[in-house]
């Protein structure tokens, strides 16, 4: 059993192993170097393991349990020597935090692994709110935006406050309630692919009360919800522009939207 | 096998095979039982006759409510009640003694009480006044067809006779044996079956009339606290 | 013998989606219903509180099913009720059929049951000649109409008032002169007045079993439950066996929690004790009291890790707050239940490889075991059913192909590097202004919405590249 570190390092500046995400890693970059930002103002070292590939979701989620298993183990052994994992989206953190110790329920040797692991895997916007106690300085964007509340990030992780209250201290951002924000957008990983009928029945209404919001830009913590949503805003002719709130609350929001060609 | 013996072995089956040790089983549902509050919510402090009644005529309940000093004044507020609604029918008045004896004789009372009965003037057991309920027993004094056939259903309860919470109601009879039928009655009959339309007055009663008997009112015999909601 | 869906999961789908008065409908019925169950739950401040102590209650019972079964037995059978026993849908009909049969029974009144709809005791009755009178006004209009419920609360919510006030006037003796909703009303109430006086044998369904009376506890907003099971010389009880609550008290915590999760309210009009038949001094009631209990998969359900579905109230606030059911309907289903609730258990009545789609039609959203009163985790046991499915083989080849080249390729950093650049290099092609809008190999995203494109290098290529910028200009982050 490998030796873990329990303590920080230093309990002012500790290591954050930052889990980027297949999809931050592949369609959008911007969002782990958002997070890279974020980390380190709120006084993080970040380190990016560079053996880190995807946390399992897809296999575990369609019932794959034996490749769900094999990818939960790389993940424990990359990260479990960090004093935290960072992770800028809720599924993701939530599969890792919630759902990597059901992985092993019959293992109980990787079932204390995954749940030592758990203990120190956070959601971003929530790690950057309850652990670092943080707040964008200086950052402004002059523009109205709605924020969409991912179901994994808030039912599994209560990712809900933190969020909007980073959003709030960014100077001249306006943030307009988006009414059913905490209802599914209808993404669910491959359920959008799978079920494409019915995520676009659910998706189409959840982009008719983004647009209705009349916002600038919608907003979220979770790039699977975002993409779907963004694919779908563009489809029907929307001006709405994403992000993801790590972008704006890094300040990074000046840069292209998702869709959006730099 | 029967059915019977195949479903219990199944059960016990999946437990390892042994039926479970009575007395434990029985302390352990008495002890989840152990902090009532934890099941239900706090009702104001207060006499439970005004929590009843404002539950009574709450839009979620939605019946209308009189309040009398005494039993001998339950015919007077059956006037009062007809002719605010316009009605001039007869009424079937529920076979409970302490009905029975009252002066009706201004009434055009009925033999017994009809399928398509308009008014049936009915006398509860309890009433609960966490939710604005009234309880009735089936038994010689109470059909339980009484409560369901009227049109208008007249229900005097006794203040005194009014409880708190629903678990006082289970506390009171769990000693004895129950009756065929107990009917727990708030409000009025009603549907959204059709296009969530509230309709009331599906097969029930369409209107109830809940009238609170004793001290403790200071509206008896006025007549004039009779909310209607419709 | 449940009716089994004859189409596909795909095709009832597809009808449910084409039809834009549906979507009205479910909207109108589950809007309504999630904002009640809202502002009943935020009256009560320690609801989180009473809701898991319901919980616990109901997990003592599963742990006991078998002591509690065999208590309501001796109690019912001591108070003047006879218990019957059915393991399958089909025993639970034959028993209720012949029950009828023995009585000479020519006119059977029921009021609404799911488990009556589960055991198929509808067709059932039908079958063996018997009239059957559905009192429920919702289930009165569905028997008018031929069709199955789709909401276990509201099961005719697929119905606009117009098809109901045509169905009326097609079958009511004396229907309605104007299509108001309260008119329509008035015309069922008249119509199944008699029809209530007729019948020789009331069936109900019920929603509590109480063991320490022998008791059986329905509850209801119409006042046709009451008809059904006074008027009769017989009533009879269909209930499953997981029904049981050991005592009144037990009972009170969980109506609490079943009526505001259903409805809002906090009790129904009606809520009715029924204790053995009718006994000398009553002036009303059955001669005959039959309670059959029926097991139909739930002892299955205990012996395959879904025990916790057993807790189930049959609330409805599972469906009503469901982003699929709330698309498609209940209809869609294709089985007695639908919705969160139906997805578990229909693969255990209807068999997995038939009903594989229900729990994978889902996002895995949380809504439903959040609003549930008595905590089912029902996004785990969906993917439970998942799991079954995938070790029985029942997945698509080109979903485990895929699945494996992908845990492939994550297995091996190196490897998974490179694919990764490639994919998203070719992904590019396909982009035209920063979107695509035809994807290759899955067509199911592009076909209703577009695909972003990916930026030029992914993540770890970008960092790699800035790492080695910084290096050569000796700069450090």
């Amino acid at each position: 059993m490998p030796i873990i570190s329990q303590t920080p390092r230093a309990a002012n500046r500790p290591e954050v192993g930052l889990f980027v995400t297949c999809l931050a890693d592949m369609i959008r970059p911007r969002v782990g170097f958002a997070a890279m930002r974020l980390l380190r103002q709120a006084g993080c070292n970040v380190v990016v393991p560079r053996a880190q590939t995807c946390c399992g979701q897809p296999a575990f989620n369609s019932g794959d349990s034996g490749h769900a298993r094999q990818l939960a183990k790389n993940v424990i052994k990359t990260f479990e020597k960090f004093d935290y994992v960072v992770v800028p989206s809720g599924s993701c953190a939530g599969m890792i935090k919630l759902h990597y110790r059901q992985a092993f329920a019959d293992d109980p040797a990787w079932k204390a692994r995954a749940e030592n692991l758990a203990t120190r895997t956070y959601e971003l916007l929530s790690f950057l709110v309850d652990v670092r106690s943080f707040r964008p300085e200086g950052v402004s964007l002059h523009a109205s935006a709605t924020y969409h509340d991912t179901c994994s990030g808030l039912r599994e992780l209560g990712v809900e406050v933190q969020p909007r209250l980073m959003l709030q201290a960014v100077e001249g951002l306006h943030l307009t309630p988006l009414p059913g924000h905490d209802v599914c957008c209808g993404f669910g990983g491959t359920f959008c692919v799978k079920y494409s009928s019915i995520s676009n029945a659910i998706v189409d209404e959840k982009a008719r009360d983004i647009e209705a919001t009349g916002a600038d830009l919608l907003l979220g913590g979770d790039l699977g919800c975002l993409m779907n949503m963004a694919g779908k805003l563009h489809r029907r002719g929307a001006r709405t522009r994403v992000f993801h709130a790590a972008e704006v609350i890094a300040g990074m929001a000046d840069g292209p939207a998702i869709g959006e060609e730099a | 096998m029967n059915a019977r013996d195949a479903i219990i072995g199944r059960i016990r089956a999946n437990r390892g095979g042994k039926a479970g040790d009575p007395a434990s089983i029985a302390a352990a549902a008495k002890a989840l039982l152990s902090k009532p509050e934890s099941g239900r919510p706090r009702i104001d402090a207060g006499e439970p006759g005004a929590i009843f009644a404002a539950h009574l005529v709450s839009p979620k309940v939605g019946a209308s409510i009189d309040e009398i000093a005494g039993l001998e004044d339950v015919p007077q507020a059956v006037r009062r009640y007809l002719d605010a609604q316009g009605l001039d029918a007869g009424i079937a008045v529920q076979p409970d003694p302490a009905l029975l004896r009252l002066d009706w004789t201004s009434f055009d009372l009925l033999p017994r009480i009809e399928a398509d009965a308009i008014v049936g003037v009915g006398k509860a057991l309890w009433g609960i006044a966490e939710t604005g309920t009234l309880v009735f027993h089936s038994g010689p004094a109470s059909p339980t067809l009484f409560s369901f056939l009227p049109l208008h259903h007249l229900v005097v309860i006794e203040r005194t006779r009014i409880l708190s919470y629903l678990e006082d109601y289970a506390l009171l009879v769990q000693d004895g044996a129950p009756p065929r039928n107990v009917n727990f009655i708030t409000g009025a009959s009603g549907t959204t079956d059709i296009e969530g339309t509230l309709v009331k007055g599906a097969h029930g009663p369409r209107f109830l009339h809940v009238i609170i008997v004793g001290p403790g009112s200071d509206r008896s015999n006025d007549g004039k606290r009779n909310d209607r909601t419709d | 013998m449940s009716l089994k869906a004859i189409d596909s999961f795909e095709t009832r789908v597809e009808k449910a989606l084409a039809n834009p008065t549906l979507k009205i409908a479910i909207e109108r019925t589950t809007s309504t219903a999630r904002m009640k169950r809202a502002a009943a739950v935020a009256a009560w401040p320690d609801f989180a509180t009473a809701r898991d102590l319901a919980r616990q209650i109901k997990d003592h019972v599963i742990e006991n099913l078998d002591h509690y079964l065999i208590e309501f037995e001796k109690n019912a059978a001591a108070s003047g009720a006879k218990v019957h026993w059915a393991a399958t849908a089909d025993e639970a009909c034959k028993i209720t059929v012949a029950i009828c049969q023995a009585a000479k029974a020519k006119s059977v009144t029921r009021s609404k049951s799911m488990l009556g709809e589960e055991i198929g005791l509808p067709h059932a009755l039908d079958e063996a000649g018997i009239t059957r009178v559905e009192t429920d006004l919702a289930e009165h209009i569905v028997q008018l109409a031929g069709d199955r419920p789709s909401h276990i609360i509201w099961p005719a919510l697929h119905r606009t008032r117009e098809e109901v006030a045509d169905l009326f006037r097609a079958h009511h003796h004396r229907p309605q002169n104007s299509d108001d909703i309260a008119s329509m009303v008035a015309s069922a109430r008249r119509e199944l007045r008699q029809r209530f006086l007729d019948a020789d044998v009331g069936i109900s369904g019920a929603n509590f079993l109480i063991a320490d009376t022998g008791s059986v506890c329905v509850v209801t907003n119409e006042g046709n439950a009451e008809l059904t099971t006074t008027l009769p010389r017989i009533h009879i009880v269909t209930a499953g066996i997981e029904k049981l609550v050991p005592s009144l008290q037990h009972t009170m915590v969980l109506l609490r929690l079943l009526v505001r999760s259903a409805t809002g309210a906090d009790l129904t009009q009606y809520t009715t004790f029924h204790c053995g038949p009718k006994r000398p001094g009553d002036r009303d009631g059955p001669e005959e009291f039959h309670i059959v209990l029926v097991d139909n998969g739930r002892t299955r359900m205990l012996e395959q890790g879904l025990a916790e579905m057993l807790r189930c109230l049959r609330c409805g606030a599972c469906m009503n707050h469901c982003v699929v059911y709330r698309q498609i309907g209940g209809h869609a289903y294709g089985g007695t239940y639908p919705g969160p609730m139906g997805a578990v258990l229909t693969p255990v009545l209807d068999g997995l490889k038939e009903t594989r789609d229900l729990p994978h039609a889902c996002t895995l959203n949380g809504n439903c075991q959040e609003v549930c009163p008595v905590d089912i985790p029902l996004p785990t046991l969906l993917r439970g059913w998942r799991e079954k499915s995938w070790r029985e083989g029942l997945e698509p080849q080109t979903v485990r192909v895929a699945l494996g080249l992908w845990a492939f390729g994550a297995r091996h950093p190196f490897l998974y590097r490179i694919g990764t650049a490639i994919a998203v290099r070719v992904l590019r092609r396909f982009a035209q202004n920063g979107w695509i809008t035809s994807l290759p190999l899955t067509k199911g995203w592009t076909k209703y919405r577009d695909f972003p494109k990916p930026a030029a290098r992914t993540f770890m290529e970008e960092l790699r590249r800035q790492e080695s910028r910084e290096r050569e200009q000796g700069t450090k982050p």
